[in-house]
C-alpha cells in the first residue's frame, strides 16, 4: 500500500523527464536561432515603426506606419519600381531557365549519346564555383569595358566596344545572362534525374500509336516529370526572387558604381540600410518583403500538397 | 533500315557537336580566368582574343601567396568555418535528433516555424544584427561572426539531418535501450555512427557556406587583419582592379579549387539535401 504512491511518483517524474528531454536537446539550437534569426526580425519590425536614420541613431522615436506608407504609396521612393523589376526578373529567369534546361536535359538523355556523363560533369562547373567568385570573374573577365572577353570578341569582329553595365536595360540583360549561367546547372540536373525516372514503355506504345517527338514530349514526358520537378522549381523561384549578389556585385559595389540604377527589392532594402542610412524605411521594406515570402510559401505549400 | 541508321548517326553527331559547343561556351568565363591568371601582367590587356596566354607564367600565383596576405585570409577563413561548423553542428545534431525521435507538444509547430524563418533573407535583418552587435561589442570579432553564420545555417542543418534520422529504423535504438544504454550513450554510440554520411555532408555544406560568404564578413569585419578569403578577394578587385586583375584571377582560382573538389565529391548528396531542406514540409 505504501509503495504505490511512491511508485506513481517515480512514473510521473520519468514521464516529465521524457517530456522535457526533447526540449533540452533542442534548446541550444533554438536559443541560437532566437538570437540570430528571430530577434533580428522582430527588431527590424520595431525599427520599421521608428524614424531611425543617420541623424537619429539614438534619439529616434516611434512614428507609426509612416515608413510603410512612404514605401508603398509614393512612387518616388523607388520601392514600387524595384518591386516591378524583381517580378520581371523572377518571371523571365524562371521561364527561360525551365525551358532551356528541359531541352538540354532531353538532349542529354537521347539514346546512344555515349559522352553524356562527360558533358554533364562539364556543365556542372558554374554551379560548383563559389557564387561571388563567378560574379566577380564575370564582372571583370567578361563585361569589363577594356579587356573583358565579350568586348575583345566585339573588337575582333570589328564592332564598337560597349559598356554592358552602364545603362539599365543592358545591365538587366547582363545580370540575367549571368544568373542563367549560374542557375542552369542545377535545373539541368533536376530535369535530368526526373527524365530518367520516366517509364520507357510509355514511349514504345506511343510510337506504335504513331505519336511523333513533340506529341510524345507534350503528352508523356511533361506530365510525368512535372510532379517531381515542382519542389525544385519552387525553390529556384525563391532563390531567384531573393537574388542579391549578382545585381549588387555587378553594378553597385561601394566606390565603383557602374552607372546603371537597377534595383531589386532586396538591393533596395540593403541600399537604404547601408548606403543612404534610411534605417526606418529599409526595415519597413524588409518586413513587406518577408510578408510576400510568407504568403508565397503558404500558397505554394498548399499547391504542392494538392499536386502530390 | 539502313537509311534510318544513318539518320540516327547524323542526329547523334549533330547532338555531340551541339554539346561540345555548349560545354565550351559554358566554360569560357572559367578558362579565360585561368588564362589571365597565367598571363604576364600586361598581356591580359592586349587586344587579341585567345584563351591561352602567349608566355604562360606562374608568377601571379607566387605573388598572391607571397606579396598579398593570402595566407592570413586563409587562416581567418579556416578559423571561421571550423568555429561555425562546431557551433552549428553541435547545436543542430541534438535538435535534429529530438525532432526526429520524440513526439512532443509544439513539435510540428516549431518545425513549420523554422521553415518559414528560413525563408527570410538574412540580408534584410543584417542592419538589426549590426546594431545589436555594435551594442554588445561583437563587431570585428571572430565570435560574433561565428554566431551569425551558425545561426544562419542552424535551421538548414536541423532539417537536413532530421530527414536522415527519420530514415534510420527505431528498432536499432530500442535494442540498444533494452541492453541498458542511457539516452546520451544512445545518441553518441548508436545514432551518430549510423547518421555519419548525413552529418558529414551537412558539415561540409556549412563549411562551403562560410567559405563563400562575403557580405557579412565585409560588413562586420572592418580591420584588414581579420579579412577572410572572400573579403580579401573582394578587396583585391574593388581597388584598382585593372592592375591587380591577373592577380585577382589567380587568387580566385586558388580559392575555387578546393570547393570544386569538394563539390564533385558530394554532388549526389547536394541534390537530396537541398530539396529536403528547402521546400518539403
Amino acid at each position: 500500500m505504501l509503495c504505490a504512491p511512491l511508485f506513481r511518483d517515480g512514473v510521473n517524474s520519468m514521464k516529465n523527464r521524457q517530456k522535457i528531454r526533447p526540449w533540452t536537446y533542442s534548446l541550444p539550437a533554438l536559443i541560437l536561432i532566437g538570437i540570430i534569426v528571430v530577434f533580428p526580425i522582430l527588431y527590424t519590425g520595431y525599427i520599421s515603426l521608428t524614424n531611425m536614420n543617420l541623424y537619429h541613431w539614438d534619439d529616434y522615436h516611434i512614428i507609426g506606419l509612416e515608413n510603410f506608407a512612404r514605401a508603398l504609396t509614393k512612387v518616388d521612393s523607388g520601392f514600387l519600381g524595384a518591386l516591378a523589376t524583381t517580378i520581371l526578373w523572377t518571371v523571365l529567369n524562371m521561364v527561360i531557365q525551365v525551358v532551356l534546361a528541359f531541352f538540354i536535359a532531353l538532349g542529354l538523355n537521347v539514346k546512344g549519346l555515349k559522352l553524356s556523363r562527360f558533358y554533364k560533369t562539364l556543365l556542372m562547373f558554374p554551379w560548383a564555383m563559389p557564387a561571388y567568385i563567378s560574379i566577380l570573374l564575370w564582372r571583370v573577365g567578361m563585361y569589363n569595358t577594356e579587356f573583358g572577353f565579350l568586348n575583345k570578341v566585339l573588337a575582333a569582329l570589328g564592332f564598337e566596344k560597349m559598356n554592358f553595365l552602364s545603362e539599365n536595360v543592358p545591365a538587366f540583360i547582363s545580370c540575367m545572362v549571368l544568373n542563367l549561367w549560374m542557375a542552369l546547372p542545377f535545373m539541368i540536373m533536376m530535369m535530368d534525374s526526373a527524365l530518367q525516372s520516366v517509364d520507357k514503355s510509355y514511349y514504345e506504345s506511343a510510337k506504335l500509336d504513331g505519336a511523333g517527338f513533340w506529341k510524345q514530349t507534350w503528352y508523356i514526358t511533361v506530365p510525368a516529370i512535372r510532379p517531381i520537378l515542382i519542389p525544385s522549381v519552387i525553390m529556384t523561384t525563391f532563390t531567384t526572387f531573393k537574388q542579391f549578389d549578382i545585381v549588387y556585385l555587378l553594378t553597385m559595389q561601394k566606390g565603383s558604381l557602374s552607372g546603371a540604377t537597377l534595383q531589386t527589392i532586396i538591393t533596395y532594402a540593403h541600399q537604404n540600410a547601408f548606403v543612404s542610412n534610411n534605417y526606418g524605411l529599409s526595415s519597413a521594406v524588409s518586413i513587406v518583403i518577408f510578408g510576400f515570402i510568407i504568403l508565397f510559401s503558404l500558397f505554394t505549400n498548399r499547391g504542392v500538397k494538392e499536386e502530390a | 533500315m539502313r537509311t534510318k541508321k544513318i539518320k540516327h548517326m547524323t542526329g547523334l553527331t549533330i547532338l555531340n557537336l551541339f554539346f561540345l559547343i555548349l560545354c565550351f561556351l559554358t566554360l569560357i568565363p572559367i578558362l579565360y580566368a585561368v588564362s589571365l591568371s597565367l598571363s604576364n601582367g600586361s598581356s591580359g590587356l592586349s587586344s587579341g582574343v585567345s584563351l591561352w596566354p602567349k608566355d604562360a607564367t606562374m608568377k601571379n600565383y607566387v605573388a598572391i601567396l607571397t606579396e598579398e596576405p593570402f595566407l592570413l585570409w586563409l587562416k581567418n577563413s579556416v578559423i571561421l568555418s571550423v568555429g561555425t561548423m562546431i557551433l552549428a553542428m553541435g547545436t543542430a545534431i541534438t535538435a535534429a535528433y529530438a525532432f526526429s525521435r520524440y513526439r512532443f507538444k509544439g513539435r510540428s509547430g516549431v518545425l513549420k516555424m523554422l521553415l518559414i524563418l528560413n525563408a527570410f533573407p538574412q540580408i534584410l535583418s543584417m542592419f538589426a544584427i549590426f546594431r545589436l552587435f555594435k551594442t554588445f561589442h561583437l563587431l570585428n570579432s571572430y565570435i560574433g561572426l561565428i554566431i551569425v553564420y551558425a545561426g544562419s545555417m542552424c535551421i538548414f542543418s536541423i532539417w537536413n539531418m532530421k530527414g536522415y534520422f527519420d530514415t534510420i529504423p527505431v528498432e536499432i535504438e530500442e535494442a540498444a535501450r533494452i541492453d541498458g544504454a542511457s539516452s546520451g550513450q544512445l545518441l553518441i554510440k548508436v545514432v551518430l555512427p549510423l547518421a555519419r554520411p548525413a552529418i558529414i555532408v551537412t558539415a561540409v555544406m556549412v563549411l562551403i557556406f562560410v567559405w563563400n560568404e562575403y557580405l557579412f564578413s565585409t560588413t562586420f569585419m572592418m580591420n584588414a587583419d581579420s579579412y577572410t578569403l572572400a573579403a580579401g578577394l573582394y578587396q583585391l578587385q574593388s581597388g584598382d582592379y585593372s592592375r591587380s586583375w591577373p592577380l585577382f584571377s589567380a587568387a580566385a582560382i586558388l580559392v575555387s579549387i578546393p570547393i570544386l573538389i569538394v563539390f564533385f565529391c558530394i554532388q549526389k548528396y547536394m541534390v537530396s539535401g537541398l530539396t529536403a531542406g528547402g521546400v518539403k514540409g
